[in-house]
Parts: C-alpha cells; structure tokens; sequence
C-alpha cells in the first residue's frame, strides 16, 4: 500500500503541476514573496472552485488588507478530491487543503502534513455542508420523493461509481444510512440488513455509473435516467451558472454531507505563512464566507444563515457520525466483500429487478 | 500493419552488413526494449511481487474474472463483425470505380483520429435516449447504450480501420489472371472468390483481426462512456482496471493488465506464425 500511495502520488504531483500550468488557475508558480505580498498556495477539490476563485478569495484579500495591510496572492489548484489529496501527500506544497471527505486529509496526516489535531476545531474541521438529494426532470413525472421510489422498476437512476469517486460514497451512504436507520426514530438499533436491502433495490434500477459526479451529472442532463443521486450544492450551483432550473427532491431521509479544510504545516512550516493560512482558514468559518458558500449553494454551518427560499432541512437528516463514523462505513460498505461488493455477487439471477 | 514480416527480415539481412548495420540494429532494439519491453516488464514483475498466490487470488475475484470475461466476448464479436464487413470494404474499394472514393478511402482511417471518449458521446449522441433513433430502440426493448451491444459498438468503431487496411494493399497487388481463368472456366462469382480469392486474402484479414482484437482488449476511453460501468454486467477489464486503481488496489489492477496483454502478445506472436508458414508460400524458412 504504501508503494502504492508513493508511485500514484507521483502520477498526482504530475497532475497537479498540469493544473498549474492552465491558465486561470494560477496566477504564477514559485514561492516569490515579493514587497508586501503574500503568497498563499490553495489545494482544493474542483466542486468549490467557482465559489473560491470568484469570491471568497477576492474577499479574504480584501478582508487581509484591511487587517493586515499587506496583498495576497493565491496560488490556485482544483482537482477530484482524492486525486488532489494524493497530491498534497507525494508533495505539492498547498498551504491550505481544501477537501470533499474526511478520508481525504487523513491520507495527509497519516503522511506527517497535517497535524493530527486539525478536527479539534470549531465544527470538527469542517467548513462546508450540503445534503444528499435527489436530482429530477422537470416537474418530477415520476413522482420521486424518495429512496424507495428510486427502487421503482419505472425508475431509472444515476449516481458515480464509488470506485473512482469518493465523493459517491456520500451518495451511497445516504441511501444505505437511510435503510440502516429506518427505526431509529422510533427507538430502534441500526438495522445493517435494511440498509443493504435498500441499496440493493436501488441499485438494480442504476443504469449507469459514471467515474466521477460531474460526469453523472453530464450524464444526467444528456437525458439519460429518471433521477441522479448528487448533491445540493451541484444542483443549486448549475441553477446559479446556468440560470436553468435545476429540479431536485430532498428525500425525508438523508445525509448531511460536511467537506473538510486543514492547513498543510509541512507546507507552511516551508513558506513561512501559518499565520496567513490560519487566518485563511478561520475566515472560512466567518458569517461572511459562509455566506458566499451558501449563494453558491451550499448549506451554512450555521442553519440561520441559510438563504431565504431553501428547502428546510430535512426532518431525518443524519450525519456520518450516526453511521458510525468514516472509518466505520468504509470498512463496512466498501471494502472487499463489504456491503457494496455484495450487492452484485449476492443478487440473485434476475429476481433483483422491480421486486 | 502487414508490412511488419518483410521489415523483420531485413534485419536478418542487416546481420551480413558490416558496423553501420550493427549500430543500427543495436539502436533501434534498444529503442524498442526501452520504449515497450521495459515499461511491459516493470508491469509484469510488479504484479508477481507478493507472490503467486496472491497473483492467482487476484485473478479470481469474481470481479475480475467477469470483467476478463466480457473484454474477450465483447472482442470477439466485434472480430467476426469486422473481418466481413472490412473485408467487403476493402473489396468495394479496390474492386469497384464509383464517386468521392478518395474522400471514403480517407474517411476509413478517420477512427483513429477520434479521441475515445468523443467516440464515446457520438454514440450516446446517435443511440442514446434523447435521439430518436435511441428513443426508438428503448421503446422496443433494445438497449443498445449503457448494455453489452453498446461496448460492441464502441469497439467496432475504434478498430474499424484494421482489417480495411490489412486486406486493401494484399487485393491491389493481387494477380487477377487466376480469377479470371477461373471465370473463363465457368465457375460462378462466389465460387471464384471462395476458391480463388479468400485463399490469398486470409493471411491479411488475420492480420487485421487480431490487431483489431488486441486493439480491443485495451479500449477504455469510449467503452467507459457506454458501457453503464455496472459491475459483473457491463464492466470490462479496462474499466475494472481503472476502478480498481482509484480505490486503492494496485495489486488487483496489474493483475488484470497482465491477462490482457499477455492474451494480446500471445494473438499477436500467433498471427506472426501463422504468417510466415501460410501467408507466404515459396519463401519457406
């Protein structure tokens, strides 16, 4: 394993200096920090790119100036969450890594660059929310509401495959966590059967599963499906770029999704700007950036920010903490012979579909 | 393509031809040992490092053994559709005069320009179920895109060129004068290309199939767009290769790329043989 993380961090670091050389991704390469500048190096997944490059860079800078005096300049780098997170762990130097799961930064601190008390902050480590729904066609003509529907032989579904995104597995674990904690409002144990039972349902009415949730969504809006698994904020941030609706059903039960954000300290120890990357980080969790996180449609940490017109919360939203925990799930669902791989040894020969 | 026998026989030759010869071929197969066997290698001996029995418990994952499966039945169809349908095309191109035949003859090679993936949307594009024609097949239950039909398709697109190619040259330069008795002898037009004509071109549509097989062995980039990606159903070596690879396991993944190209060198070392007893009577060895 650890062979493996070297030589595929390797392959990361390439893809990351890729990155650099795009234009609009980074305003220039190299550690130069001239006159009253600063440089801040940001590694961050692609789905918050549009709200980060647009507006909360341009805010802290302006929100550093006024405290500080001083410029920043960012060094901006966007890729898939665990292609980024190798990345950061074979050596590309972000000072602030900004990712989709929890998983993702601990692949950093196993590596000695993030310090292993980086979730003993304010929510956990986290900086962003959003929720597990259900993306429709106009009008909904199939009547999705929830999970269960997705089980409908008149339903087709769309949702990444698990394998090549570890965002999918926020998908997967909604509709798993939804069977699992089916009695626990009324008092009752998770219920493991339940929730492969639910999954399994789901997943016989899959047509296909692309590798990452862009390309589901790309997928989606080719016309393919009746629904796509995905999250609000995809949803909400289309509505915004495009200005096309963006139909989706928020199911009674889901999963509160929550993307973390650390400070590199092998990166800042380098560039000697752990106070500009600490700032940088507790600007995320002021009123003011979760606010530009919400207009472009993510779910503030604090539900009062939320903007007029959202859907409520849902009435059985639960957190990856009422399944268990990360490391729990992971074991559980994906790993060989888990959960998710049964789903495809254990259905039985074409008794699967509909039900 | 066909043209790979006569150049390894000049090499042979080269070896009577004093220094110039030497530095040349020493160039050129260090070049190739570095450019293809090395990277082949460090993938083969990679894959055998936590030992035989982990290689063979890899390989029996009944995930990969399915995705092994359907990569050889997928190719093997799209083999036994392309060999008639290139070896037609190659004979209405030679053998008939008829309006645009350099824009065909250019069109032909036109799938080995196209990127995979764009191979990939052209066909979600045309069979997909926005399209009428895909809207169509639904209706009548004939799931083309996201279903096994599709990933034929896919492959038969991106190795359509291969046999067209292979067997094109061999009709060009064949000697029409046998044909043509046979005809004069009154033997009927199948008879003289079953009896006359298919015996000359079979080493070249060989050819063309298997490089259009192994060719197949490897497509990722516009299966993975039509394929559904559905595991034990509609995922193929390349794509379990792939998903294996981003969920962390390596070891599962080279095992994978070792059956397929060894299955490839194994079709294509065949095929050399089978050239140089069948395709080329007289020279002997």
């Amino acid at each position: 394993m650890t062979r493996g993380g070297r030589s595929w961090g390797g392959a990361g670091l390439l893809a990351a200096l890729v990155l650099y050389a795009l234009p609009g991704c980074a305003p220039g390469f190299g550690a130069g920090t001239a006159g009253s500048t600063d440089t801040l190096t940001i590694g961050a997944y692609s789905v918050v790119r549009e709200a980060f490059h647009e507006a909360i860079l341009p805010a802290f800078a302006k929100h550093w100036k006024a405290t500080t005096g001083r410029s920043v300049r960012f060094e901006e780098s966007y890729a898939a969450s665990g292609a980024q997170s190798r990345a950061i762990a074979s050596g590309f130097d972000a000072d602030v890594a900004v990712l989709s799961l929890e998983g993702d930064v601990s692949r950093l601190v196993k590596a000695g660059l993030v310090k292993k008390s980086w979730k003993d902050g304010p929510h956990k480590g986290m900086i962003t929310r959003s929720l597990v729904v259900v993306g429709v066609r106009e009008g909904n003509p199939k009547h999705v509401r929830g999970w269960d529907d997705l089980a409908r032989p008149d339903v087709s579904v769309l949702y990444p495959d698990p394998k090549t995104s570890g965002g999918a597995r926020w998908n997967i674990n909604a509709i798993y966590g939804a069977g699992l904690l089916k009695d626990k409002p009324t008092g009752g144990k998770p219920d493991k059967q339940a929730g492969r039972d639910l999954l399994a349902r789901v997943q016989t009415r899959v047509v296909n599963m692309d590798a990452s949730g862009r390309q589901s969504m790309a997928t989606f809006e080719r016309g393919t499906g009746d629904a796509v698994v995905t999250y609000e904020n995809e949803l909400l941030l289309q509505r915004k770029m495009t200005g096309k609706e963006a139909p989706y059903v928020v199911p009674p039960a889901t999963l509160l999704i929550e993307g973390p954000a650390a400070v590199v300290d092998a990166s800042v120890a380098r560039h000697g700007n752990r106070e500009l990357a600490e700032a940088f980080l507790a600007f995320l969790r002021t009123e003011e950036a979760q606010r530009i996180l919400a207009s472009y449609g993510f779910r503030p940490l604090d539900p009062k920010l939320d903007p007029p017109g959202r859907d409520p919360l849902p009435p059985r939203l639960f957190t990856m903490a009422d399944l268990g925990g990360w490391t729990k799930v992971n074991a559980e669902v994906y790993d060989p012979g888990g959960v998710w791989d049964s789903l495809f040894t254990d259905r039985p020969k074409a008794a699967g579909r509909g039900r | 393509m066909a043209v790979a026998e006569p150049k390894g026989r000049s090499l042979v030759r080269g070896a009577s031809r004093p220094a110039g010869g030497l530095l040349l071929r020493s160039a050129s197969l260090s070049y190739l040992g570095v450019m293809v066997l090395l990277p082949l290698v460090a993938l083969g001996y990679e894959s055998t490092l936590p030992g035989t029995a982990a290689f063979l418990k890899a390989l029996s994952d009944p995930f990969a053994r399915h995705a092994l499966w359907l990569t050889f039945v997928t190719a093997a169809a799209m083999v036994v559709i392309n060999a008639v349908t290139g070896t037609a095309t190659a004979w209405v191109l030679v053998r008939y005069p008829f309006p645009g035949k350099g824009f065909v003859n250019a069109l032909i090679d036109l799938p080995f320009a196209v990127p995979t993936v764009v191979t990939g949307l052209m066909l979600v594009a045309l069979y997909g179920p926005t399209s009428v024609l895909g809207a169509f097949l639904d209706r009548n239950g004939w799931g083309i895109i996201y279903q096994k039909p599709g990933i034929i398709l896919a492959l038969l697109f991106v190795t359509y060129p291969f046999v067209v190619r292979s067997v094109q040259p061999v009709l060009l330069e064949m000697d029409r004068a046998e044909e043509e008795a046979a005809v004069t002898l009154g033997a009927s037009p199948f008879t003289v290309f079953r009896r006359i004509t298919l015996p000359t071109l079979w080493p070249a549509i060989l050819t063309g199939t298997a490089l259009s097989f192994s060719r197949a062995l490897g497509e990722f980039g516009s299966v993975v767009m039509v394929a559904g990606n559905r595991p034990l159903e509609t995922k193929t070596g390349p794509m379990y290769i792939f998903g294996e690879i981003e969920s962390g396991n390596r070891h599962g993944a080279m095992v994978v790329s070792v059956v397929l190209l060894a299955c490839s060198l194994g079709v294509l070392v065949v095929l050399n043989r089978l050239q140089r007893r069948g395709g080329e009577p007289g020279h002997g060895r």
